[in-house]
């Protein structure tokens, strides 16, 4: 049995017992995660996190099926700014939950909140998306932030995702979070007013993946077409499963113009007609994700229409 | 209008600077170790910066390309102050680094500039884009600008922007006279006038308080404020300076520019868009609502200071007329405070002082804004005269907001005691906050005027300093009158206990 209440009294207990401390806080941050995840990655990137985005945390750590049990424990995160003489802290709250006990989280999380401020829900678990107590707590945030990329039906999970979004929950997802710096790359590019002047004569764009970069495949050749019919250029989109090592290639085409963005390893490989460009590209970690992510509490327009058009694009292609 | 790159995405998308040549005239100058190089190259590791950009530095020193990449570096190495050295991210801008020698007098600099831009441009892929920064001796301003003029430079195949450091002209004339030099090649819209003031996050900062929230706007008029307090205290002396501000002194070194921009952001009428043009021109508008004194009424309403020795800290601190350089019988302020007063509807009569000055107690940028008190005292001894409601705005060190207001003691009784509500800008946000060289440079490559001075900005300012350097002019000052370690003269304090008013000690 979990009171919040005596949650509650804890934390200002905490606060008296910490001394001195600058407390600091903008937002509630619900994270939800399975039990087989890796806690100590995890608090490490919520660790990584707090000076940028302090929050009230509530991790709640779903522990599956048996009997409906809910337990808490409350803890600081407390660190010391460069050059600064106080020390600044974030309330840390961490809630086990059995499956049995999952209706009740609501009841729990919505008064721990911290007041005025919004709460972000960033879940972990695929399973838990698609189960009722989800959507009361996607209800209570000012956004959701998902990963497509470890949901077993990569298709689905995009028409999942676009109903939630086309419900009014505002939604982010780290499989069009990982695309930020290859978008970064194509946009510089273009930015180049020689081969912004060749736009028009793009007539392909084909968007290839391996393993887990199928969601953020289909975002890519979504935004690409988004953004070409934005600039009246009608191009074919084609997506789908690549034969090479690399997890993801894009390549736009057409009259004598060629670009291709290819990761390897931990390099983006740019191509522009024959000329190759090389940078460093390391795999966004999921610190590096979510603080962008936390950086956008509001509706992401380009977002949600990149997500309803990846969606139409996956199912349209079947 | 040419086609716009579909691919934007300005919410995730780190705003990135367009391709562009940086001509720095100064290359050797201590601005450029201490500031722009270190700016320069956090931006290049930040990834802010385009493939296409390049850096031309001029000097007089002969130098070649390697020699200056290889003083730049200990340059950033030495000034980065939270940067360490990447020496990948540091060979690919070096390579953007070129140095042409000249002396700015000298026609045919300019011709090998231009020989130099044109190569640059198409090593670099430029887009024909240069920024001229001028960190040169203000008497040199006028001269490049014409050189650049006189050589087609002032005209190419992209953009073309000059930025100026201050002082911008040494009273009203002289800004003009510049002024219609730097038109003679560029048009106003193309001159960066910095004042790295405003490029601080905090002061940035001052317009998201102000006019990001509906609570404060309300009480920011005569009804409610008592009067505004300005400080921009500094604890070191002159640092080697003493021949150029010697010439220059509190008065037009600090106030004419920094801390008249200040106050014009605390004090300027609401915009309507947070675009440069409106942001601007409601500055210009306060600026130019500033009462100009006559003579009666700068002696009432300002006090001259210069420092004397005095042993701090167990330290013997020379005054200023010991310092290398400066004239033994120097009559320059070290220290200037003024009653300034703002003849509009909203501030009619409500005084801001402001003040300056170099060997105070401490080094600190702040805005106190006082509230009237309570109209009515019910509480027995609730210290609402001697603790009044204050909004402190801290632009350095410590940047960050407070309010203090009184609050009543735990315990029987109702004794009431002032508390401080602290907003802290470093620690509430961990990020780091970008320098004001960086946020400046920037602005300037992608066009963006908003924290830049504009030019009948600096002639409003130079209008109400102008007759107060006047008055001092022809005034015999008896200097110095302040030990260095003080907080000025007692004349400052006397001026504000006139109208029943105390110097904060921040």
């Amino acid at each position: 049995m979990v009171a919040p209440e005596h949650i509650l009294r804890e934390l200002a207990d905490l606060w008296v017992s910490l001394g001195s401390v600058l407390r600091a806080c903008t937002l509630t941050l619900v994270v939800l995660e399975e039990a087989s995840d890796d806690a100590a990655a995890l608090g490490e990137t919520i660790a990584a996190l707090m000076p940028e985005h302090p929050a009230r945390t509530i991790v709640v750590r779903l522990s599956g099926a048996g009997e409906r049990a809910l337990a808490e424990r409350v803890y600081a995160q407390c660190w010391m700014p460069f050059g600064e003489r106080r020390q600044i802290c974030c309330e840390q709250i961490e809630i086990t939950a059995s499956d049995a006990a999952l209706a009740d989280l609501p009841s729990v999380v919505l008064p721990l909140a911290a007041p005025d401020l919004p709460v972000i829900v960033w879940s972990r678990s695929a399973r838990l998306f698609e189960m009722p107590p989800f959507g009361a707590m996607a209800r209570m945030a000012a956004k959701v932030v998902v990963d497509s990329a470890g949901f077993a039906d990569p298709k689905r999970a995009l028409r999942l995702l676009a109903e939630t979004a086309g419900s009014g929950v505002p939604l982010g997802d780290l499989a069009w979070t990982r695309l930020t710096r290859w978008r970064e790359m194509l946009a510089r590019l273009f930015e180049n007013r020689n081969y912004l002047a060749k736009l028009a004569r793009i007539s392909s764009v084909r968007v290839a993946y391996n393993g887990e970069f199928a969601t953020s495949a289909w975002y890519m050749g979504a935004w690409v077409a988004d953004a070409l019919r934005d600039a009246g250029v009608s191009a074919n989109i084609v997506v789908g499963a690549g034969r090479g090592a690399a997890p993801l290639s894009v390549e736009l085409a057409g009259d004598g113009f060629r670009v291709e963005l290819v990761r390897r390893e931990d390099r983006l490989s740019i191509t522009v007609d024959n000329e190759e460009n090389c940078t460093n590209l390391p795999q966004p970690s999921d610190y590096l994700m979510m603080r962008e992510e936390l950086g956008i509490v509001r509706r992401d327009a380009l977002f949600e229409q990149a997500l309803a058009s990846a969606a139409r694009l996956a199912y349209a292609t079947d | 209008m040419g086609i716009e790159n579909p691919f934007q995405d300005p919410l995730r998308f780190e705003r990135q600077a367009p391709e562009c040549a940086i001509v720095i005239f100064g290359a050797n100058g201590d601005l450029t170790k201490r500031k722009l190089m270190p700016a320069l190259y956090r931006l290049a590791y930040d990834r802010r910066l385009s493939a296409g950009f390049a850096v031309i530095g001029i000097s007089r020193t002969p130098l070649t390309d390697d020699q200056f990449r290889d003083k730049m570096l200990e340059s950033v190495k030495q000034f980065s102050e939270d940067t360490a050295v990447d020496a990948d991210v540091w060979a690919a801008f070096a390579r953007g680094l070129y140095y042409v020698a000249g002396d700015i007098g000298d026609a045919a600099l300019y011709q090998r500039l231009g020989q130099r831009l044109a190569a640059v441009e198409s090593e670099r892929h430029t887009g024909g884009n240069a920024l001229f920064y001028l960190s040169t001796q203000p008497s040199q301003y006028a001269q490049a600008a014409l050189g650049l003029g006189a050589a087609g430079l002032g005209k190419g195949g992209g953009w073309r922007r000059l930025v100026v450091e201050k002082p911008f002209g040494h009273d009203l004339a002289s800004a003009r006279e510049l002024s219609g030099h730097l038109h003679e090649v560029f048009s106003e819209s193309e001159v960066y006038r910095i004042d790295h003031y405003l490029g601080k996050e905090t002061v940035q900062n001052i317009l998201a308080f102000r006019f990001g929230n509906g609570i404060f706007e309300p009480l920011w008029n005569r009804r409610y404020v008592n009067h505004v307090q300005i400080t921009g205290a500094e604890s070191i002396g002159v640092e080697g300076r003493g021949a150029y501000y010697q010439e220059a002194g509190a008065l037009a070194d600090m106030i004419q520019n920094h801390l008249l921009q200040v106050m014009a952001t605390i004090a300027m009428e609401p915009v309507a868009s947070f675009r440069a043009t409106s942001v601007r021109d409601e500055k210009s508008k306060l600026l130019r609502s500033m009462r100009a004194m006559p003579p009666d009424e700068v002696r009432r309403n300002s006090v001259a200071g210069q420092y004397g020795p005095a042993r701090v800290g167990g330290q013997e601190i020379a005054g200023f007329r010991q310092e290398p350089g400066v004239d033994a019988q120097s009559p320059t302020d070290t220290y200037a405070a003024v009653t300034f007063f703002v003849e509009n509807w909203r501030w009619a009569g409500v005084p801001f002082y402001v003040r300056t000055g170099k060997r105070l107690p401490k080094r600190v940028t702040e805005i106190a804004i006082q509230f009237n008190p309570a109209p009515l005292h019910i509480f027995d001894d609730d210290g609402g005269e001697s603790a009044p409601n204050l909004l402190i705005v801290r632009i350095q060190p410590e940047e960050g907001i407070s309010l203090k207001f009184l609050s009543k003691r735990p315990g029987a009784g109702m004794t009431l005691r002032p508390v401080s509500m602290d907003f802290n800008y470093g620690s509430s946000f961990g990020e780091r906050s970008p320098s004001a060289y960086e946020t400046l440079l920037l602005d300037a490559i992608v066009g963006d005027a908003t924290l830049y001075t504009r030019q009948d900005m600096v002639e409003a300012s130079w209008s109400v300093v102008e007759p107060i350097q006047n008055v001092w002019r022809e005034t015999r000052l008896d200097f110095p009158n302040y030990a260095a370690g003080t907080w000025g003269p007692a004349a400052a304090d006397e001026m504000l206990a006139r109208r029943g008013h105390v110097w904060r000690k921040p």
